[in-house]
């Protein structure tokens, strides 16, 4: 490719995707199927940010792979969390990564965290309404300039919806939401939402074949991040490990169920 | 019908260089440098939002004298070709020195066929690694591309500023020691410069994918004193 100059009236500013777009550079939908995909990605909102957790499973019509990353920093005080088909989903994160570092070199100031969401609507829009290959994101930050944290879902048409407690998607939605719904207090402190997004997560992989729960057997765990003033941070898998440990040690001793508490 | 005058190819190089020349003139001067452990891009700029330096890529910086205009607009196609060329094939595909030549077939096209030759003249800098060494590509309005060493000074003053400069930079300094070797060099022996009219960015490694960054005007200060 050669030096993309435009005159002023063809320019198409600090947006990447825009660019990528008039170039041919994002692919066109196409009619696959049985790519891998089902998920449970959970987000809370706790008092000082936002806690995130992900199964680690791609799943077609058999396990396709055990140690997937569906939560990403899209920046340092963003995190994207994708559902759906992989490749999309994977590309989704791609252009989302690279269209917010281009607006802040290109006009030396950064997104803010609406104009994150906002971005990524068109973008699920055209993808999902041209391809069976279905894509939903999940997108939760610290908003530097309000000084809180914040989660948005969307649909499959592209809609985007600040939720104000918590958000789940995926396949393993229902048994998280169930667990989110019964737990969920405003003001949750950072070990409260993490011990809830935790036994939610633990839910999801119990009850939905397609989401990966702890895998004591290979030592893979779920990803657990947290989105504070500190920008995007993940758990070491050890002290994650431990956490899902001590739950699935009490789901043993009461037999398989939570035994009368949220626990 | 209209008369045309012959005017021949060297008066006709002659007088678009000029044309070119008086317009950086008019610009203050740019000094970048390798220092120990990165490289340092030091602009006279009273302006703290209209930059001269800016991060291009992971590992490349970009500075530009002259019309701000025209070298912004280079600035910005050059971050599209960066991150244009990183999402098609990989982040470390992207290499200063094909920029640079863009910039020089450009610069040099604009020169000999455009309305008027660009009056600019721009650095890319590169942060080395395993894959590719720290280098200065100075683009001139002509497009002639050139690759310096240790040092690059750019601007009307160029030769001057040069000279002072190269006196102190003999060897590779720290950071501190090259800012305040260039903010010197910059100004001449009759006056100084406060770190708000200082642009300072540095190309280093901190751990980080991205490597640029744009110095406050308290890092400065205290850089400076």
């Amino acid at each position: 490719m050669g030096l993309p100059l435009f005159s002023a009236h063809s320019d198409p500013g600090p947006s990447f995707w825009h660019f990528a777009e008039s170039q041919g550079l994002t692919p066109t939908a196409s009619a696959l199927d049985d790519a891998p995909h089902a998920t449970t990605v959970i987000a809370v909102r706790y008092s000082e940010g936002v806690v995130m957790v992900g199964d680690r499973q791609a799943t077609g019509n058999y396990i396709a792979s055990r140690d997937v990353r569906k939560i990403e920093p899209a920046d340092r005080y963003t995190a994207l969390a994708i559902s759906g088909s992989a490749a999309r989903g994977i590309e989704l994160l791609k252009i989302a990564q690279l269209s917010f570092e281009h607006y802040e070199k290109m006009t030396d100031s950064a997104l803010s965290l609406e104009g994150k969401a906002n971005y990524l609507s068109p973008i699920v829009q055209r993808n999902n309404l041209s391809s069976p290959l279905m894509v939903l994101p999940l997108l939760a930050g610290w908003d530097a300039s309000h000084r809180v944290g914040r989660i948005f879902e969307y649909d499959g048409a592209g809609g985007c919806y600040e939720r104000f407690d918590f958000s789940t998607i995926g396949s393993g939605s229902p048994f998280a939401d169930g667990a989110l719904r019964l737990g969920f207090r405003s003001n949750l402190d950072l070990e409260a939402a993490l011990e809830l997004g935790a036994l939610a997560l633990y839910e999801a992989g119990d009850n939905d074949p397609s989401t990966g729960g702890p895998d004591f057997v290979r030592n893979i765990f779920p990803m657990m991040i947290t989105l504070n003033e500190a920008g995007f941070q993940e758990l070491p898998a050890s002290e994650v490990g431990e956490r899902f440990r001590v739950i699935n040690e009490r789901r043993t001793q009461s037999g398989g169920v939570a035994g009368g508490a949220l626990r | 019908m209209s008369n045309y005058f012959y005017v021949s190819p060297e008066q006709l190089i002659k007088d678009r260089a000029e044309f070119a020349q008086k317009g950086i003139a008019r610009g203050r001067s740019i000094v970048a440098a390798i220092y120990d452990k990165g490289v340092v891009l030091v602009a006279e700029n009273p302006s703290a939002s209209l930059n001269k330096v800016s991060e291009i890529y992971d590992r490349i910086a970009f500075a530009g004298v002259g019309k701000y205009n025209e070298f912004d607009r280079l600035r910005e196609a050059g971050i599209r070709w960066a991150d244009t060329t990183g999402f098609t094939y990989s982040r470390e595909d992207v290499d200063a020195r094909a920029l640079a030549n863009y910039y020089a077939q450009h610069l040099g096209d604009m020169f000999t066929e455009g309305q008027k030759p660009l009056e600019v003249e721009i650095l890319v800098a590169q942060l080395g690694n395993a894959l590719r060494p720290t280098k200065l590509y100075r683009v001139a309005y002509e497009g002639t591309i050139s690759d310096e060493p240790h040092f690059a000074v750019l601007g009307g003053d160029a030769e001057t500023i040069r000279d002072r400069f190269a006196l102190t930079e003999e060897t590779v300094h720290s950071l501190e020691t090259t800012l305040q070797n260039a903010s010197r060099a910059l100004t001449g022996p009759e006056r100084t410069l406060s770190a708000s009219e200082l642009e300072v960015g540095i190309l280093e490694d901190r751990g980080n994918r991205r490597t640029f960054v744009r110095l406050s005007d308290e890092q400065i200060s205290e850089l400076l004193s």
